[in-house]
């Protein structure tokens, strides 16, 4: 029986309509009491119920989201940097004032450092590729602190620009130290090298200098760098083979004349040196020369520079150097114009007028002297007997003939050749009188070293002290120890070739140029013996030119040169060209002839 | 002058965490005990997303700051440090986290109640450790003693900064990540 309330069995009353909607479902009693020609229906295989429907729909997007992990992570990466070395590790005391530190260093002023809590700190460069090469300069500590505190012993703190120096230098492996004389450079380069060591950067290192600075060298290691050991080459082959392949010293030094001996030696593949230190770079301006080649064979990760002439005649001279520094960078006949441009990065250059406003000036007097009738006579018959000569030689003159003509002349503007009179050494002796009276100190350069034995005769009472080649190599040092604490030795006399490079004699306030030199970065150089950190007082330089002579002339010639220098590394647009040429040597005098060309 | 000598095995290690578009990035520095540097450390950027603000709550900086960064770094780096200088008083917390002392150099001026103070001279401003561990105290001067005198505590995180900036650069960080 259907129930009650129920009517006969229909289509209509199975409500199909709710199940093909799929809103809603109710279940239906069905009265299976049917008669057998009912249709089909929708079949049922378990009963449908609203739980189940429920958990259907909860378990499909967008009722159910992810809300992702719960814990947080984080990654890391990280670098370790060489250890210092453990033979490094000790302790230093506190930094001390130097004995002779003289009170002008404490007035310099560095031009740009206009934020007096500027810190000058190591940067990368543009050679540095790896993050982990950048971050290992990036995290150095201030150079500045370094040398505040226990950790390096210094005689004196360095100056601001020193320490830019000494950045500039450690992060990289090509660099050319190139400040103006005077300023520092051989300290710079030691501390660089020092902190290197410090930081395991530096396991050996090379110093090459020439021979007479050698001994400046050893004096200002143990000045700036007195933990780091260090060793000279001396001895015979067999000495010199022990010290190169043997000798674990961290630092040896050389001179480039054993160097060129040793270069066997030097050629061995296996001898590398973490850095080679050139000093006097100008030494290797010749590509061709042996001792150019033989310093470019040195087996080395770091090459370094100093000169503070760069550039002696021509822009030459600096792309020869950087076969050295960088080989590869400048191409051998590289345009001046493109030189600033490649070599910018690599080179530090600063003069005493960017760095030291406060350091005392130098003052340069060009003395002109009139000739002693004597000598007057004899160099106008040298004059006009020698250009005579240089005529008659015809297609066989060559610039050799012309050069012995220049130095005899320039001899007799020194002395008379029979009288021995000078109208330099009257007026030289003059002015040592006014030095002395005075208590100052005086240098004396000249050429050659027969005109300095005569003017030390004549300049007896003021103590003369002699530093040219006659004076064996071991007297030298001690010469320049008496000069500076001997109150009575007013002068010493040195020739351009022995002592213009490398010596510090800023406690003296005169400097006699009694002949000139070739070339003008000679001159400077003798000049910035005297005219150099540490200098107190204004620096006197006088230049003695005898009137209506070759020197004269050739004063000319030099200016012209010192244009070519100060432009090139002034980045000037237009280099000016060549110093002393062949037609210029040619054109000092009224010769017709000319060597004959093949 | 007192020349003390500075122990050779004395290492610093110098802990920053930088924010950036709501992510944070450590960086950590370990130096001797003169400032130069031995080891260098870092995260990459850390965004907690919006559910794990609100299920970590008032915990969540602590737990990023200390847990995540501070100990992650520490744990990861090769030189134990003897010595935490944290460049914010919110990384003391982990000093719960760890067996050496941690210091903060506040830039701020605000008091911090869970915080002692010291001065040192190498260090311009107080110097902060928690007062969790007070004990702390005598331990954090005598390694301070010990500092070379030309370090400065604060110097060290101008060079993380700029490591990070340098890394950033060079897309060390997102590498890392």
């Amino acid at each position: 029986m259907p129930p009650e309330g129920l009517g006969p069995l229909t289509l209509q009353s199975l409500a199909l309509p709710a199940l093909e909607g799929g809103e809603s479902f109710q279940t239906i009693p069905v009265n299976l009491d049917l008669t057998p020609d009912v249709v089909p229906v929708p079949k049922f295989s378990e009963q449908i119920t609203a739980n189940v429907k429920e958990a259907r729909l909860l378990s499909h997007t967008p009722w159910v989201r992810p809300i992702g992990k719960l814990e947080i992570t984080v990654q890391t990466d990280g670098w370790k940097f060489p250890r210092p070395a453990v033979e490094y590790s000790t302790l230093a005391k506190p930094a001390r004032e130097h004995p002779d530190r003289p009170a002008g260093r404490q007035v310099v002023n560095l031009a740009k450092a206009d934020d007096p809590n500027a810190r000058v700190r190591t940067r990368p460069t543009a050679d540095h590729v790896l993050f982990k090469d950048r971050l290992l300069y990036l995290l150095q500590p201030p150079l500045d602190g370094l040398f505040d505190g226990r950790q390096l012993e210094v005689p004196f703190e360095p100056f601001p620009y020193q320490l830019e120096g000494i950045a500039f230098l450690m992060p990289r492996h090509s660099a050319l130290l190139a400040d103006e004389m005077g300023l520092g450079k051989t300290a710079q380069a030691i501390l660089a090298m020092r902190l290197m060591f410090h930081q395991g950067l530096l396991n050996n290192a090379l110093i090459v200098a020439p021979k007479p600075l050698i001994h400046n060298w050893c004096r200002e290691l143990k000045l700036w760098a007195p933990d780091i050991p260090h060793e000279c080459f001396g001895g015979d082959t067999e000495e010199r083979r022990r010290m190169w392949t043997v000798s674990n010293c961290p630092l040896k030094i050389i001179n480039y004349e054993t160097l060129t001996r040793d270069w066997e030696i030097v050629a061995d593949p296996k001898l590398i040196f973490d850095l080679v230190v050139l000093d006097e770079a100008q030494r290797i301006k010749n590509r061709g020369s042996k001792t150019a080649q033989i310093v470019c064979s040195i087996n080395r990760r770091r090459s370094w520079a100093m000169t503070g002439t760069p550039i002696e005649n021509h822009p030459d001279d600096l792309v020869n150097l950087f076969e050295f520094i960088d080989s590869g960078r400048v191409p051998p006949d590289c345009p001046p114009k493109q030189l600033p441009g490649l070599t910018s990065d690599t080179i530090l250059r600063r003069t005493k007028d960017d760095v030291q406003s406060d350091m005392p000036p130098k003052m340069i007097k060009d003395v002109e002297v009139d000739l002693t009738p004597a000598q007057r006579e004899a160099y106008d018959r040298a004059e006009n007997d020698g250009v005579i000569q240089l005529n008659e030689l015809g297609d066989t003159l060559t610039v050799q003939h012309v050069f012995q003509l220049v130095m005899r002349l320039k001899q007799i503007c020194n002395f008379d050749p029979l009288t021995g009179e000078s109208a330099k050494l009257e007026q030289l002796v003059h002015d040592m009188e006014e030095v002395a009276e005075n208590g100052r100190k005086a240098i004396i350069f000249s050429q050659w070293v027969e005109p300095l034995l005569v003017i030390a005769d004549a300049l007896k009472p003021y103590g003369p002290l002699q530093y040219h080649g006659r004076i064996p190599q071991q007297e030298r040092t001690p010469i320049l120890d008496r000069f500076k604490n001997d109150p009575d030795s007013h002068v010493i006399l040195m020739s351009y070739g022995t002592g213009s490079v490398g010596l510090n004699l800023q406690f003296t306030n005169y400097v006699f140029l009694f002949d000139r030199w070739w070339n003008p970065a000679v001159e400077d150089q003798a000049i910035n013996r005297a005219h150099r950190v540490g200098q107190r007082h204004p620096v006197t330089v006088t230049r003695f030119l005898t009137e209506n002579t070759i020197e004269k002339r050739i004063a000319g010639v030099l200016d012209a040169k010192r244009k070519v220098f100060n432009d090139v590394l002034g980045q000037a647009d237009k280099p000016a060209s060549l110093g002393l040429t062949e037609g210029e040597i040619f054109g000092l005098f009224d010769i017709q002839s000319r060597p004959k060309r093949g | 002058m007192t020349d003390r000598a500075t122990p050779t095995n004395l290492t610093l290690g110098f802990l920053t965490v930088l924010t950036e578009a709501g992510g944070y990035l450590g960086g950590y520095l370990v130096t001797n005990a003169w400032g130069r540097p031995l080891e260098f450390r870092l995260t990459t950027s850390v965004q907690p997303n919006r559910v794990q603000e609100i299920l970590y709550g008032a915990t969540l900086s602590e737990y990023i700051l200390a847990d995540l960064i501070g100990k992650t770094l520490i744990e990861k780096t090769a030189t134990q440090p003897s010595l935490i200088v944290a460049d914010t008083a919110a990384l003391l917390p982990l000093r719960a986290r760890i067996d050496v002392p941690v210091i903060a150099l506040p830039n701020d001026k605000k008091t911090h109640a869970d915080a002692l103070s010291l001065k040192h001279s190498r260090a311009k401003q107080p110097i902060l450790y928690p007062v969790k561990f007070s004990d702390d105290g005598p331990r954090i001067q005598q390694l301070l003693d010990a500092v070379d005198q030309a370090v400065e505590l604060s110097e060290p995180f101008t060079r993380v900064r700029e490591a990070i900036t340098e890394a950033r650069k060079m897309g060390v960080t997102s590498r890392a990540a």
